[in-house]
Parts: structure tokens; sequence; C-alpha cells
């Protein structure tokens, strides 16, 4: 684990020396999040939508933001700039294990996302968001995000591993996209059309986003909570288990 | 009993298959570096220099044969082998966002020295490499002899037992060539085995005690610079001096073409 620390600190150091690869990660799911509530704000007026419990459509959209926001990782491109380089072989040639090379990276994407988490739910609470579940559903809130982020993230540097190209890591990043879109982005699940909701309901991103929901809207709700991080501790299990595998086999 | 030596290759193979078409790279090379020398390994572009040494570096699997490097097989042990040896690859595979210190701190740190002793040999490794004044300075920011001296210093952060340096000197200019060059014979004077990768011949000369010519996969020719150049001499039966340009030349199958005492091209 020093090893995986090690490196995570010099890529939270990369990350701070390269402030224009984080502006996009706030800004865009904080544009989405304004133009979302614009948009539809009148259909779903809190005072009479069962679904948002009492409270404004900015938080039953919250965590799309937020999930958008965790999708915004860089340490892919940054991979593809080390591979590109030699500094990746140059890892590679140090006799730290393997698993190490993989995490460093995905530790600091993780504590970047706490960050930005935190951040976009501390202004959506300027804006009269309240989180249902309190400080603890708080917590709960940016560490789900933060974990994902680290999950998608780590999907992200499998490709960058695979191809080696910043394009093609771009393109490639693109097919994940609309997993984010394939969820009950605009309206609870129940109310999506049956295609959709057959689509959203074999879509994992579903239940990390109904978890984040649940903590916005309602109090614990321990069951779908679980589900959520249920969801990413498998998706995790199976993301390291490839990136592993993808490093001690890159040649 | 022999010694054990620094590296030792049998039968190395490195065959890169794709759905078109199979190329073997390295066909099949038998080394043996001995323990405290600089060993020259030359060959022309795409001979399979740098597969080789990405072999013997734990960076490449091996398709077929074996290789040990200071005693440890490379296939069965990459990690002990990679605690022994030291690596700078062809280009200078830096992190251009870290200070010159933050690097070799890093590195120290990835070779399991605490955080005191990474510092504290960073300073030494800086002075080495004459990068006292630039180390705290962003990388990006160093020149390419800067950079090649940095990267040898990573190299050298947890006293390897040999030395692994790919063409170190390409693009450098001629003064920080030479200063590569009595960095890489500190570097050997101090017990350290240095196996250098090069296509400058005049490197060779000035630096190792032996080298091996890998043409096409193959190994062509190996010996010290003055029995190969002794070997052609008396195989071409000629009274005037022979160069390690005429072992390459002849030893690769190529020649050159001489216009108004300019060399203009080099064919097969």
């Amino acid at each position: 684990m020093t090893y995986s620390l090690v490196l995570a600190r010099r890529a939270i150091r990369e990350g701070i020396r390269t402030p224009e690869a984080i502006v996009p990660t706030l800004f865009i799911p904080l544009f989405f999040l304004v133009v979302n509530v614009g948009q539809a704000a009148r259909i779903f007026p809190g005072s009479s939508t069962e679904f948002l419990h009492g409270q404004g459509y900015g938080a039953f959209q919250l965590p799309s933001s937020l999930l958008l926001a965790a999708s915004f990782g860089s340490a892919a491109l940054f991979l593809v700039e080390e591979i590109e380089g030699g500094y990746f072989d140059k890892l590679r040639a140090t006799p730290v294990p393997r698993s190490s090379i993989v995490l460093g990276r995905l530790i600091a994407e993780g504590t970047k996302a706490l960050l930005i988490a935190s951040l976009i739910v501390l202004l959506g609470l300027v804006f009269g968001i309240t989180i249902a579940s309190g400080v603890l559903g708080f917590a709960l809130l940016v560490l789900l995000t933060a974990l994902w982020a680290v999950v998608y993230s780590g999907f992200m540097q499998i490709i960058a591993l695979k191809t080696r190209s910043a394009a093609a890591t771009n393109s490639a990043g693109l097919v994940f996209f609309p997993l984010l879109f394939l969820t009950p982005n605009f309206v609870p699940r129940n109310l999506l059309t049956r295609p959709m909701e057959i689509a959203a309901t074999i879509n994992p991103v579903t239940y990390v986003m109904e978890a984040l929901r649940s903590l916005i809207l309602v109090d614990l709700r321990w069951e779908t909570i679980l589900l959520g991080f249920l969801v990413v501790a498998v998706a995790g299990a199976i993301m390291l288990i490839v990136s592993v595998r993808v490093v001690s086999s890159y040649d | 009993m022999a010694n054990e030596a620094a590296v030792e290759a049998d039968g190395l193979v490195k065959t890169y298959r794709s759905r078109s078409a199979t190329v073997e790279a390295v066909r099949g090379v038998d080394l043996r570096v001995e323990s405290g020398e600089v060993f020259g390994f030359l060959g022309p572009n795409g001979a399979g220099k740098s597969t080789t040494v990405r072999m013997l570096t734990t960076l490449l699997s091996i398709t077929d044969g074996s290789a040990r490097v200071a005693g440890v097989d490379v296939a069965g042990k990459p990690d002990a082998v990679r605690r022994r040896i030291g690596v700078a690859l062809q280009e200078a595979g830096l992190d251009p966002r870290q200070t010159g210190r933050e690097l070799l701190v890093l590195q120290g740190r990835l070779f399991s020295l605490s955080e005191s002793e990474a510092r504290a040999r960073a300073v030494e490794l800086l002075e080495l490499v004459e990068l006292t004044e630039a180390a705290d300075r962003p990388i990006k920011g160093y020149s390419g002899g800067m950079k090649r001296r940095l990267d040898l210093a990573s190299a050298l952060v947890h006293e390897p037992e040999v030395l692994f340096l790919d063409e170190p000197t390409t693009g450098l200019d001629p003064a920080s060539r030479v200063t590569v060059w009595d960095e890489v014979r500190r570097i050997n004077e101090r017990g350290t085995t240095v196996f250098l990768t090069t296509q400058y011949l005049e490197e060779v000369d000035q630096l190792c005690d032996r080298l091996a010519i890998i043409d096409d996969g193959r190994i062509v020719r190996e010996g010290t610079p003055e029995r190969l150049k002794a070997e052609l001499r008396q195989r071409l039966d000629v009274a005037a001096e022979v160069t390690l340009d005429d072992v390459f030349l002849d030893a690769t199958g190529r020649t050159r073409t001489h216009v108004a005492g300019e060399v203009q091209e080099v064919t097969r």
C-alpha cells in the first residue's frame, strides 16, 4: 500500500499543477445541473411532485451532475502521456507491485473526486438543496461518488493501456458515456417508458444514481444505499483484476 | 567456480504476432557480460538492440530462450531482477511536471528507501550529475542533456549491480555526450556493470571493454574492440588501420559510398 500512496501523492501533485484538467470537471456538471433544472423545474414543481419529496427539481438532478463529474477523470489521459513519454516504462522497471502502478493514480482520482463532489453538493446546499439523510448522508454521498469516479477512471485506464493513444482513449471513453444517460436521469424508473425502464434496470449506473438520490431526497434507506455500494464494489473488483492483468502482461 | 555473469542470455527470441504478419525481432541471441564490464551492444536501426534490452530489463516478455541478469532469472523472478538493475531507456523517461528532486525522491521511495533516505540520495545524485542548481525546477524546462543526466541519476538511485543504458547519448550535443561518458566511467569505476546500446562507434571505442554487434535479430560479432579490429585486418589482409566503423560495416554487410570525401549513405 505504501507504494500506491507514494504514487498517489505524485499524481495529486500532477493534478494540482494542471488546473486546466480540473476546471471542466467542476464546470460542466454544474452547467448541466443549471440547464436541466431550468428546462424541467416547471414541469416538476416541488410542491406537487411526489418523487421530489418536497424538494426542488435540482435535488433530483444533483446525482446526475455528481456522476457526470465522476466521469471526467483525467487519470487515463495522464497515463497515455506517460506511456508516450516513456515514464510508464520507468515505473514498470521498478520492483513495485503492478497493482500499485494502477492504484496510485486511482487513489489520486478518488481524492480529487471527493473534493469535487463535496464542492458540488455544497454549492447545491447554497442554492436550497437539502440532504435529507443529514451529515452521514453527505459523507456517504461524496464517498459513493468518489468510489464511482475511481471505478470509471480505472476502466478508462484499461482502455489507455490497451490502446496507448490519447485519441483512442478519448473516443473509447464515449462508449461508456451513454451508460450515464440510460438511467432514471430525469424521472424515477417507474415513470420511464418500458424500453427505457428495461435499459435502466440492466444498467448498473442506475443503482448508483438511485443510491445517491435516496441520500438526498429521503432519509437513510439502507437497502438502496447498499445496493449502490455493492454495484461499485463489484465493478471495482472487476476493474482492478483486469487492470492488474493488463499491466502485468503489458509488452 | 566461475564468476557469475552480470548478464547471460541463451537463445533469446522475441516474436511479434499480428493478424497480418509475424515478425521475429530477435532470433536467438546468446550473450555473456561479465561483472564490472562496460559492454557495448551495437547494431543498425531495427536490428533488435532495444528489443533485447527490453527483454533483459523485464519490460518485454521473452518468446523463447532464457536470460539471467545479476544471477536472477528474468522471466521467473522479474521483481528480483528489477531490484538489481538500473534502466535508462532510449527516450529519457521522465515526468515533465515534477522537479528533478521530486523525481529522484519518488524513484528512491519506489526502491524501498525511506523518505529521508530518498531525499539524501537525491542530493547525492543531483551533485553527481551536476543538476543541483536545477533540482527544484520542473523537468519540462530542462535541456536534452539535463534530461539525460537526470534519467541516468534516476537509474542509479538504488545503486544497481547492472546498469542498462539504451542509446544514452542519442540527440545530445558533443559536450553533453562527453559529460554522459564521464558519468558512465565514474559509475563503472564504482563497480557497476554497464550494458550500453549505441549507434555511435566512437562511444564504444571510448567506453566499452567488449562489444557485440546485432543485425537482423542475431549476434554477428562479439569480442573486444581490439580483437575485432585485428580479426578484420587479418581476414582482409590489409596493413592499414582498421576502425570499428569498418568492423561494423563488415559485420552488418553494409557499404559506404564516398563522394568527395563525404560519407553519403550506408546501404546493404
